[in-house]
């Protein structure tokens, strides 16, 4: 089945936006995971550094639902497929690499790494097909893929939004030649600065072209740089992968450095600092009927109701994201309560959260149980 | 908002004392010092801000760190985040005792001479006692700026409340004030049209929602008065929700926590209980966010306007007995806080301002000889004075949720009864009776040491004793009097051989009279609410004061002021109106203790406000 990757309806561009909040909430478990495998006392510098940047994808989650809901969309994190079933892949050019739920540490850096690095398409291959065939398993989760054909993804999370900012031009100048525009979503749905701050970029309504692109291009130049420099457009702020890179070269960048040499002071790592959790648990792996299991299964019941918070809040409701703080402080304590207990069956390993959200399978039992009782 | 890297920040002693180009030099790094920095910095001026204290928390790790210090320490005082430094010692509340009648005790770094010994703090570290502040911030009533006209107390300040007014909104700009205009429109107080605070106010905590049923509609009477009450939203410096209608719908950009890395927090208020002596999150406004701002600003050349120099304790106030002026101030650099080595600068500029708050600016005067030709300086100290009055609700009450106070009763603060005693305003602590007992801890203990509870017991019984509890302080009016003050002797010297402050307190009887209705006041108001009063004080109290056949724990309430106040000639004054020094043209000696009187207004953002007036000022002298 052939898919063009160019956006040509409005009802694509909105797949397309689903497709970009899957993509920025995706980030989200493994880089929180990674926070709070953090043990006390230790690892300071990196747990700034994850925390803003875990804050700054929730940022990116809530622009890709301001431009949904410009162009008339309906932001929903209540989709069955909307949380990845983790490990997920992430295109890396040719081919994808796997992002998985697992503790601080060197591996998880790598990955994190892999995530935000720019993948720019070598000369030789820009005239080929934009539209790469997926390497990894069919069942797997690839974020970044086409929305009508999950075979195929983008050569890049860069060309993924490429497509979507060329996507909203052509189709607000077609719509513009007919004296309409496709930017006719209720201004009040749109989730302004009042709910969101930090140094890392404003939340601003969007209600035009000018808007839309400039909400896009936050998202793009925040997660990847914008290719070479290793701070944003004004010079202000350090792109994630280069933030990332610091803990790996122990040192702080100042401004003026050349990318892969921070000269800024040194930071301490300790890489044995984390709760050893067990990659990628899915709570079918931990012990029926035990206190483990039970508050597992709670926590992704729990993060299923934020989702569904969030969605409410995003579909004309954008004062519930005050109430959505106290939630997150509540799972972060679950989640603090699964990472810092031992795994039955696994010794030296501990819990984790599994983020298998609104899926049955999340207690294949439950529904056994329940006819035995019956 | 980005500290600049550690290595543009850090200055070399030496260099400072070659340095002939400081257009100010500040001592002190509290909101009075910073503001004024960068003002100053704002108009291009080269600046240098001395501090005692180490500077470490100024970058978010450093900061981290005294939050670590906080965590772990056993007594959760004001001041148990910060390290013992010896060099910038400062009071620290838990170490007093009752003083016998005509005895001194210099145990503790303020000298207690008596009768009443004080437990009031500042901090000197980098941001001043904007690091352990409660960031409430009411404005003085327009009243409070005329005590001696209209009551016959205090003094009158030399300036009227509109003259203060527009600076009151640049203060609660540079703090980023949340509240809302018609929460703060009582007793007479009004705002310019269409003016909204910086952020939107924070909602009351449950427990002032149970307060307020308990009250709301009830009044009281006062010399034939009647006082109607109910809980009101107290303005706060923490980061809530930015206002969009703030400065004619262009909004207002809150400062989230300052670093010098690239990992800054968002920094809004979670509703932590700790806001004193620490907000985990940065949310609540310190100095470091105003200094931040104009360690940021370059001259001309790329160079940085404003300096800092760490471990920098000002020792002298040098005049040059010809002009009157000072021409240099010698400091004291210490090497290490662990040990009392240090080497003596002289440092030179153009304008000398004196920021180190009410005793230590008093202090550092006294210490040069520098009494003033009213010989006020040092006198005239003012704290509130705070009674606590504590009970058990009857119901739940969800104590010990929700910042360290957001509402109280305040409409007891103006009124004709001020002819005869001091007016008040009432903190409801959302921290319960921590301040009065040791709660929580202090229950925990009783509960199993006395009432050998454990396990589930336990935990209810925790729930069922905190989270009824209901702390009012109330914060009481205190007038200038004279002899109220700090002195100095050359026997009480600290480790780096500076004089360290002597406190001489009486509690004045007009603010006496005030507690004593206070406390009958919220006996009333218990029983409304059908509390069980719980209060009571101890004879061995260290803040013990008879009155009138009863006795009642005085505390301070960390408001410094009036060790150098402000008025209309040099004889009844140290300071115009301007904060500048009558005898000593290039001196400013700003913050708290400027002030005349301080009503019952904590006083930060007031000294805060009249800082940009004074800020003003010097760059008029520069030009």
């Amino acid at each position: 089945m052939h898919t063009h990757s160019s956006i040509r309806t409005l009802d694509e561009l909105k797949e397309f936006l689903h497709g970009a909040m899957q993509l920025e909430h995706a980030t989200i478990p493994p880089y929180l995971t990674a926070l709070y495998s953090i043990m006390p006392n230790v690892n300071q510098d990196a747990a700034q550094i994850l925390r803003v940047i875990v804050v700054e994808e929730m940022l990116h989650l809530t622009i890709a639902a301001n431009v949904l809901n410009a162009i008339g969309g309906t932001p929903d994190l209540t989709r069955p497929d909307f949380v990845a079933s983790y490990p997920a892949y992430l295109p890396d050019g040719e081919t994808d690499f796997e992002v998985g739920i697992q503790a601080f540490g060197r591996e998880a850096l790598a990955t994190f790494l892999k995530i935000e690095r720019p993948a720019a398409r070598p000369e030789h291959l820009k005239a080929q097909s934009p539209l790469i065939h997926r390497k990894s398993s069919q069942h797997k989760t690839v974020l970044g893929s086409h929305p009508r054909n999950k075979d195929l993804h983008f050569y890049s999370i860069g060309e993924f939004y490429a497509a979507i900012v060329e996507g909203i031009k052509e189709l607000e100048e077609k719509a513009k030649r007919e004296g309409q525009t496709i930017f006719t979503g209720d201004r009040s749905r749109q989730i302004t600065s009042e709910y969101y701050y930090s140094g890392g970029g404003e939340l601003f309504p969007v209600f035009d072209l000018k808007s839309a692109l400039d909400a896009l291009e936050l998202i793009i130049e925040q997660g990847e740089g914008d290719g070479g420099g290793i701070y944003d457009d004004d010079e202000h702020e350090l792109a994630h992968y280069y933030r990332f890179e610091e803990l790996v070269k122990g040192r702080y960048y100042l401004k003026g450095d050349k990318p892969g040499h921070p000269t800024g002071p040194p930071l301490q790592i300790d890489w044995d600092g984390a709760y050893p959790i067990k990659p990628n648990l899915k709570v079918a792996e931990i012990s029926d009927g035990s206190e483990l299991r039970e508050a597992t299964v709670a926590f992704n019941h729990r993060y299923g109701e934020f989702l569904a918070l969030l969605t409410r809040a995003y579909n004309g409701q954008p004062s519930l994201l005050l109430e959505a703080v106290p939630v997150m402080f509540e799972f972060r304590n679950m989640m603090l309560e699964l990472i810092r207990n031992p795994l039955q069956g696994h010794p030296g390993l501990n819990g984790s959260p599994t983020y298998e959200i609104g899926k049955n399978t999340a207690d294949p039992y439950a529904a056994h149980r329940a006819e035995a009782a019956a | 908002m980005l500290f600049p890297s550690e290595s543009a920040l850090r200055v070399d002693p030496q260099a400072v004392a070659g340095s002939r180009d400081y257009d100010i030099v500040i001592v002190g790094s509290g909101i009075s010092g910073a503001i004024i920095a960068k003002q100053a910095a704002e108009a291009g001026k080269r600046v240098l801000v001395l501090e005692a204290g180490t500077g470490a928390n100024r970058s978010l790790v450093g900061y981290d760190d005294l939050l670590t210090t906080f965590y772990s320490a056993a007594a959760k005082d004001n001041q148990s985040p910060f390290p013992v430094n010896a060099n910038a010692a400062m009071p620290r509340s838990p170490q007093l005792r009752k003083l016998q009648a005509g005895e001194t005790d210099s145990s503790t770094y303020i000298v207690q001479s008596g009768p009443y010994v004080s437990d009031t703090t500042y901090t000197r570290i980098f941001g001043g006692t904007t690091m352990h502040w409660e960031a409430k911030t009411p404005r003085m009533l327009r009243s409070d700026f005329k005590s001696r006209t209209n009551y016959g107390q205090g003094l009158d300040w030399p300036l009227s409340f509109e003259e203060v007014e527009e600076d009151y909104r640049l203060a609660e700009q540079e703090i980023g004030v949340s509240a809302n205009v018609e929460d703060q429109s009582y007793l007479g107080q009004t705002f310019p049209d269409g003016y909204v605070f910086p952020m939107r106010g924070l909602p009351l905590s449950y427990l002032d929602q149970q307060v307020n049923n308990g009250i709301d509609g009830t009044s009281v009477d006062l010399y034939g008065r009647i006082y109607p009450l109910k809980v009101r939203p107290y303005p706060q410096g923490r980061n809530g929700i930015p206002n969009p209608a703030y400065d004619g719908g262009r909004g207002y950009r809150p400062v989230g926590a300052v670093n010098t890395h690239q990992v800054e927090e968002g920094g809004r208020c979670q509703g932590n209980t700790n806001c004193v002596p620490l907000c985990p999150v940065q949310a609540r406004y310190h100095s470091g966010k105003t200094l931040a701002k104009a360690f940021r600003m370059n001259g001309k050349s790329g160079q940085p306007l404003v300096e800092l120099l760490p471990q920098a304790v000002a020792s002298k106030v040098v005049i040059d007995p010809d002009s009157g002026k000072v021409s240099a101030l010698e400091v004291k650099v210490y090497e290490d806080p662990r040990s009392p080595v240090y080497e003596t600068i002289s440092v030179r500029g153009k304008v000398f301002v004196l920021a180190a708050g009410a005793i230590e600016t008093a202090r550092l005067m006294l210490s040069s000889g520098l009494r003033s030709t009213s010989g006020l300086v040092g006198r005239n100290l003012m704290d509130h004075a705070y009674l606590l009055n504590w009970a058990l609700m009857p119901q739940i009450c969800g104590t010990m949720r929700g910042t360290s106070s957001t509402g109280g009763i305040v409409d007891l603060r103006d009124g004709p009864f001020r002819e005869k005693q001091a007016a008040f305003a009432i903190d409801i602590h959302n921290d319960g009776w921590g301040w009065a007992t040791g709660a929580p801890t202090s229950d925990l203990l009783e509960l199993v040491d006395d009432r050998n509870l454990h396990g589930s017991d336990l935990r209810q019984g925790l729930i069922d004793r905190v989270s009824r509890q209901l702390l009012l302080a109330v914060m009481l009016e205190v007038m200038p009097v004279e002899s109220n003050r700090i002195t100095l002797d050359p026997q009480f010297t600290d480790a780096l051989g500076n004089m360290r402050p002597i406190l001489s307190f009486t509690v004045p009887e007009y603010t006496m009279r005030g507690a004593a209705y206070a406390r009958q006041f919220s006996r009333t108001v218990f029983a409304r609410l059908g509390a069980q009063d719980h209060t009571s004080y101890d004879r061995s109290d260290f803040g013990y004061v008879a009155y009138e056949g009863q006795g009642y724990a005085i505390r301070g309430g960390n408001h410094l002021a009036g060790t150098h106040i402000m008025g209309t000639t040099k004889t009844n004054s140290v300071v115009n109106k301007n904060q500048r020094s009558w005898d000593h043209e290039n001196l400013y000696l700003v913050g708290g203790g400027s002030m005349p009187t301080i009503g019952t207004a904590n006083v930060t953002l007031t000294l805060a406000a009249m800082c940009f007036r004074s800020g003003r000022d010097i760059l008029n002298y520069l030009h």
